[in-house]
């Protein structure tokens, strides 16, 4: 509060004789006029009964000298012009833009990013006009109308005050068509005329954020009058984890490793610990000096677990807490579902149906006949299955799956073959891939063989003399694996009896049930799907279901338990996901997976104000210090002056009872 | 007539011919009159019989019933009588108030009750109450004697202060004959007017007692500081008009009415408010003829 002094101080002391002179005249006798009446009887009883209330006379006469001396008094108040610095608002549409991402949990200005923009806000909505209206809107990656335009400064605040923190990352340009709605409103593109559709609302945009979001390009503000004040401050310091994953070790498949990469968002070197658990237990500590603006990758060794939640914790002491935690999560191995379609292949089958094959997967054996029916066509087009394996046979379409094809090329992709030589030589096999690790096939002969040719990106994993025999090629995200001999041979050849040959000698060697093993494992998906993928706040997940149509419940990490029922193909779609943090699903009340949740985003972690924004082709600096204006008071002590004026002629005048 | 016009016009002396005064007792008169009188006496109107007790009149006795029964009864006849009707006007200073003032209100209320009167052939006396004496009122009979009334009614002047109770007892003293009294004051005594009405009881007369009341006493149009001053007593009262003053200035008036009327009814005693705007034929033909002192 600040007062300025109008007066001299002779005119103060002429203010200041006028109260005394006020009280003096109330002590001087009122004089009365006299009036004859012809008796003065009733009136004598009528003032008898009121000397009773005789106080209650006095006080309303010195109500008067009460009112009046309070009207003098707010005349020199006002006369001192009080006020106080204040902040100006200009304009009558306002929208107010908050920004509640993760990054605005930062705890750099008390007691955080988010709080001080809503403090902020209520500022300006407090310094509002009667008569101005104000639109709230909070966004994230995704923008949400808190409050319409209106003029209630309650509903307005009350709407500020239900602004909570997200995880999510950060987008303004939702929140820009949101709040462009009214003051850009669309036009009609007829054949010549360009007609307006409604009358534009320009309004003044105000953005409390901390800027960190991409520029948005392609949105013009138009009628809009962009205001940016930036929240936070500039001196903030952040370590985040912007990566952290589950992968199998490149060299030894059933190990698992854990990456993280850390990133420093500070001018100053900073000391950082790592911290991995799993199941809440610490497994593993790494403790190093990250170089300002640095990032560094870790990778943990974990063995081989089978299914765990693995949390990784930096310890830093910095400004954002959000982004100090990552999870990751290893989900049991699941049984991988088979189909093998053939004539009639016995050593296939067997090496199908070892123990440690039934381990890792389910087989069913079809025939060739079966590829016609719609329980196949069904299942093979929705990805009810992981591999199907066709054995001298080959389908009209690729399944969605892996799959072998065994003396058949698959119908689509760029598969040739050559034309069949008799007894080719195994040259070489590729030991480093997954389908070929541990075979020595030095002592397999093979009747006849094709040389095959894959398509791009294919590999051949096992060499001949007359060319490759055994290629593996993607296709989208599945992997095609293709075989250039029979295990079994069907029909007479020249000079063959007829029936079944046997077309090579690998069945009954040792490496032909590891290769089976192989091949359940990698095409069969058995050990892949064991690290969950990351996911991003406000992403959606597919959950798998046994059964389509059933129901997957999903536990948030707050512990909120989300139901979501299976579509046709077998997949849940869940988008609840706006904690970070590990989501466990559940099918008929036990825990089948995991999947976690983690913000590894470099802009959110990144916390450092950015002066300026730019949207379309307008930049917009910040405004970090407030219009200053001057905020008087001495208009509102005149009017109240004026209204106890009002007050003392009405009781003078109208003898009002008190 | 130019005084009669003043006091009573043509149309309502051509009512008032019609109409006359009723007593709720039984009065004697002085002379015989026009009047019925409810007391048995000599007249020619046979009443009723009454057995003879001994000092009776002889002359009285009917000797045909004698004759015939052996007893001895006594004929009595309805009596002709007249009426003495007094009409007792405050004259205090107070009642020279309003507009018309109350006096002179007064001063045409007595004089179309004491004209009915006189047409009727009863004793009318108009008393002034105050301290003018003057000249002793005259005794009024007869319709010829409307002049002299009006005449005296004329020379009535306000007077000073009067107490009301010692004007009633001198004029108790002085006129000893029951009959019709009706007093029009407006009662504001601060001795009380209690006394005065029962001196008038103890007369045993018919009292009818009509509390006259200026519009400006009944709804006073004051405002300010004022000083009240009494034009009787001098007394002085210092009010500031205020809401809740007026309030209990109304109350107080009504409570002063209220207690008037409940003294009046509890002795006998009609009481009548009447205010100087409401015209007198008025009064006269609708309010006194329902309380029964005209006919």
């Amino acid at each position: 509060m600040q007062l300025i002094n109008m007066l001299t101080w002779w005119q103060w002391a002429i203010l200041a004789m006028a109260p005394p002179a006020i009280v003096l005249l109330y002590f001087l006798k009122l004089k009365r006029r006299p009036v004859e009446v012809p008796s003065t009887y009733l009136w004598r009883r009528s003032i008898e009964d009121l000397h009773v209330n005789t106080i209650w006379q006095r006080l309303r006469r010195n109500m008067l000298l009460f009112l009046q001396i309070l009207i003098l008094l707010l005349a020199m108040l006002a006369a001192l012009r009080p006020g106080w610095r204040g902040v100006a608002l200009s304009g009558d549409r306002f929208i107010f833009l908050i920004d509640n991402s993760a990054s605005m949990r930062a705890t750099d200005v008390e007691p955080s990013r988010l709080e001080e923009a809503k403090r902020q806000a209520r500022l300006l909505i407090d310094q509002m006009d009667s008569g101005d209206v104000a639109m709230v809107v909070s966004f994230a990656d995704t923008a949400k109308i808190e409050q319409m335009f209106t003029d209630s400064r309650r509903k307005l605040r009350a709407a500020v005050d239900a602004i909570r923190a997200t995880d999510r990352p950060t987008s303004l340009v939702e929140a820009l068509k949101v709040a462009s709605g009214l003051a850009n409103p669309g036009r009609t593109a007829d054949d010549v005329y360009d007609v307006q559709v409604a009358e534009p609302l320009p309004a003044t945009l105000l953005i409390f954020s901390d800027g960190r979001f991409a520029d948005v390009s392609g949105f013009a503000l138009g009628n809009l009058d962009a205001v940016y004040k930036p929240i936070g401050n500039p001196e903030s310091v952040n370590l985040g984890i912007t990566t952290f994953a589950v992968r199998r070790n490149e060299a030894r498949p059933q190990q698992l490793q854990a990456f993280a990469q850390v990133r420093s968002f500070d001018r100053q070197p900073a000391e950082v610990s790592l911290e991995l658990r799993l199941d809440g237990e610490l497994i593993n500590a790494d403790r190093f000096e990250l170089a300002a603006e640095e990032s560094r990758g870790v990778s943990f060794d974990l063995g081989t677990p089978d299914s765990g939640v693995l949390q990784l914790t930096a310890v830093t002491g910095d400004d954002l807490a959000v982004d100090d935690v990552a999870w990751a999560v290893v989900n049991p191995p699941r049984r991988a579902r088979v189909l093998l379609v053939t004539p009639g292949v016995e050593p296939l089958e067997y090496a199908l149906s070892t123990s440690a094959a039934l381990e890792l997967a389910d087989v069913s054996v079809e025939t060739p006949a079966f590829l016609e029916q719609p329980a196949y066509r069904q299942p093979a087009a929705t990805g009810v299955y992981d591999l199907v394996i066709y054995d001298r046979c080959r389908p009209k379409e690729m399944p969605q799956a892996n799959t072998l094809f065994i003396g058949a090329l698959p119908p689509a992709g760029d598969w040739k073959a050559e034309p069949q030589v008799v007894a080719p030589q195994i040259i070489d096999t590729d030991s480093a891939h997954p389908l070929m690790q541990w075979l020595d096939l030095g002592n397999v002969l093979i009747a006849e063989g094709t040389p095959l040719a894959g398509p791009l990106g294919g590999v051949t994993l096992i060499d001949s003399n007359i060319g490759p025999l055994f290629v593996v090629a993607p296709r989208d995200r599945y992997e095609d694996a293709a075989l250039g001999f029979v295990f079994i041979a069907e029909g007479g050849g020249e000079g063959k009896e007829p029936g079944g040959y046997i077309g090579t000698n690998w069945p009954i060697r040792a490496s032909f049930p590891l290769f089976a093993l192989n091949v359940l494992e990698y095409l069969g998906g058995g050990r892949t799907s064991g690290a969950g993928e990351a996911i991003r706040p406000g992403q959606p997940v597919a959950l798998d279901s046994p059964l389509p149509g059933k129901e997957v419940s999903v536990q948030t990490p707050a512990g909120e338990t989300v139901r979501v029922r299976a579509d046709s193909s077998g997949k849940a779609n869940f988008s609840g996901t706006v904690q970070l943090g590990v989501y466990n699903v559940r099918i008929d009340g036990k825990v089948a997976r995991h999947f976690a949740v983690n913000l590894f985003q470099a802009s959110e972690s990144d916390i450092r104000p950015v002066s300026g924004l730019r949207i379309g082709y307008v930049d917009i600096p910040a405004q970090t210090s407030q219009e200053a204006a001057r905020r008087e008071l001495w208009r509102i002590l005149l009017v109240a002056g004026l209204a106890v004026l009002c007050v003392e002629w009405y009781t003078y005048n109208r003898r009002v009872a008190w | 007539m130019s005084t009669a016009s003043t006091l009573l016009s043509p149309e309502l002396l051509a009512r008032l011919e019609r109409l006359e005064l009723v007593s709720r007792k039984i009065f004697r008169g002085r002379m015989k009159g026009e009047r019925r009188s409810r007391r048995k006496g000599q007249s020619v109107e046979f009443a009723d019989f009454r057995s003879y007790v001994h000092g009776d009149d002889l002359r009285f006795l009917d000797w045909n019933t004698y004759a015939r029964l052996d007893r001895l009864f006594l004929k009595m006849f309805l009596e002709e009588e007249d009426l003495h009707f007094y009409a007792l006007i405050d004259a205090s200073k107070s009642m020279d108030f309003g507009e018309p003032t109350k006096l002179a209100y007064a001063k045409q209320l007595a004089a179309a009750l004491g004209f009915v009167g006189l047409v009727r052939g009863d004793r009318v006396k108009i008393e002034t109450l105050g301290p003018g004496g003057g000249d002793p009122p005259p005794v009024l009979r007869g319709r010829r004697s409307l002049w002299r009334m009006l005449e005296y009614l004329e020379n009535v002047q306000p007077g000073g202060e009067a107490p009301l109770a010692q004007a009633v007892k001198s004029f108790c003293v002085r006129n000893s004959g029951k009959g019709i009294v009706v007093l029009i004051s407006d009662l504001m005594d601060k001795s009380g007017y209690e006394a005065a009405l029962r001196y008038l009881l103890a007369q045993e007369m018919d009292i009818y007692v009509i509390h006259l009341l200026s519009v400006a006493e009944i709804e006073p149009q004051l405002q300010g500081d004022l000083r009240l001053v009494d034009c009787e007593d001098g007394d002085v009262a210092e009010i500031s008009v205020s809401g809740p003053l007026l309030k209990r200035y109304r109350e107080t008036l009504a409570a002063f009415i209220h207690s008037a009327r409940d003294f009046c009814t509890r002795r006998g005693i009609v009481y009548l408010a009447a205010r100087n705007d409401l015209p007198v034929e008025q009064l006269i033909t609708g309010y006194l003829n329902q309380r029964g002192l005209l006919r």
